[in-house]
């Protein structure tokens, strides 16, 4: 399986790179999975730049962090109108008591996961008022260095998750509404309740797992947000792009790249014109010279 | 959220209403569609069947229109206002989303999801 490994400097999101200069380099060779493999990422190659996310257990978390981080204009509803850092007080202690940190502490868990939550919210209202990309650009390098305190943004959005699955679990217990993927979510034996969910599933995504496809739906919802995510072995299936969740409208999608649904790595737009210099929108040949085109609308 | 009959039962289908942009003297949509009866289904990414001569998205510009409607990657699109696009070339498809005098174009798109995957898988046993 292929990992990207991020080299030796402590950033855990590389600056971007192009990616039929990176497929071709990662995969050569023409066995079937090779061709597949680089068809998918030649079919987005013109619109996106691939930033290589650090390949721990953490990284569908990371990859998902930075861009909300790097792509926000205002801070979410939910996030705006709550003290998040409150939230941690009205979890159960089960859940507190178990919970396990990737770093040493010496304040209560507790404590620490209200300082994880205050966290988050510091950094995304930090974000969203910077309105120049390089600014933006600058803050994620800052947060992205494999210190503490990237770790405390991720395990408060592991605490976002466990606390929307407590809420949809009582929804789903009173017959309320809920959205599909709660059904998969908890239809799994190792994961029938809440409680069950955390001790078999989340309180382990950083360690010794990462994140399942429902699960991944269960962190764009939380976030309120849409990730889209282009799964490369599944090209040539209606999976290729796959939505977590696919029932949020009207959301401009966060982007991730994955080769296997184990690693992530983050797609970010590719700046290009698309109109000539007359005006007409591009037509572009596919590099195959097969009688393929995409038209821009 | 709607089915259309004859497709398969899975085929659950979007409504997106997407309003034009000018951009300069350009009326644009915000997306870029591949695909068509003239076209080789091969290259298409998106479908397993591949004969599939559908017409498909294959870019979403970020905050254009069409993102703001609701279109995504990968879409399939079915119909443009009321037009049958499951069965016509490239230049056809092209034309019926740019007419001029149109600032709004409905679709139905087709998109498969994790959910959806699912529920079919367990609507066979």
């Amino acid at each position: 399986m292929k990992r990207a490994a991020v080299g030796e400097t402590q950033s855990s999101v590389s600056a971007a790179e192009d990616l039929q200069t990176y497929s071709r380099r990662e995969w050569k060779g023409n066995t079937t999975k090779s061709l597949l493999i680089r068809k998918g990422y030649e079919a987005i190659a013109s619109e996106f730049n691939l930033c290589r996310v650090r390949g721990d257990n953490y990284c569908a978390l990371r990859a998902t962090l930075f861009q909300v981080l790097s792509q926000s204009k205002q801070l979410p509803a939910w996030l705006h109108d709550s003290d998040i850092s409150k939230w941690a007080k009205e979890m159960h202690s089960d859940f507190i008591t178990e919970w396990q940190f990737p770093f040493e502490t010496s304040m209560s868990k507790l404590q620490h996961l209200e300082q994880c939550l205050e966290l988050l919210k510091n950094k995304w209202q930090e974000a969203v008022q910077y309105k120049s990309l390089e600014d933006r650009e600058h803050m994620c390098q800052h947060v992205f260095r494999g210190h503490d305190e990237e770790y405390e943004l991720l395990e408060a959005l592991k605490f976002l998750m466990l606390r929307t699955a407590i809420q949809l679990h009582s929804d789903m217990e009173k017959g309320s509404d809920v959205p599909e993927f709660c059904w998969l979510l908890f239809a799994r034996d190792s994961s029938k309740c809440p409680k069950t969910f955390f001790t078999n599933h989340l309180r382990h995504v950083g360690f010794s797992g990462g994140l399942e496809q429902v699960e991944m739906c269960l962190l764009g919802y939380s976030l309120q947000e849409m990730i889209q995510v282009v799964r490369l072995y599944k090209c040539d299936t209606e999976e290729f792009i796959t939505y977590y969740p696919n029932d949020h409208k009207n959301a401009s999608p966060l982007c991730l790249l994955t080769e296997d649904d184990g690693h992530y790595n983050v797609l970010v737009p590719k700046k290009s014109s698309k109109f000539d210099a007359y005006g007409r929108p591009k037509w572009n040949q596919s590099s195959g010279g097969q009688p393929s085109i995409t038209t821009c609308l | 959220m709607s089915f259309i009959p004859g497709q398969p039962v899975s085929a659950v289908v979007q409504r997106i209403e997407i309003h034009k942009l000018y951009e300069g003297d350009n009326l644009i949509l915000g997306f870029s569609i591949g695909g068509g009866i003239d076209q080789d289904p091969t290259q298409n990414p998106f479908s397993e069947d591949k004969t599939d001569k559908g017409i498909y998205v294959t870019r979403v510009s970020k905050g254009g229109p069409a993102e703001v409607a609701g279109l995504r990657l990968g879409d399939k699109i079915m119909q443009v206002n009321g037009w049958d696009m499951t069965m016509v070339t490239h230049d056809q498809a092209r034309k019926k989303l740019t007419k001029k005098n149109e600032d709004v174009v409905r679709l139905l798109v087709t998109r498969k999801s994790l959910e959806e995957t699912v529920r079919q898988s367990m609507m066979q046993h």
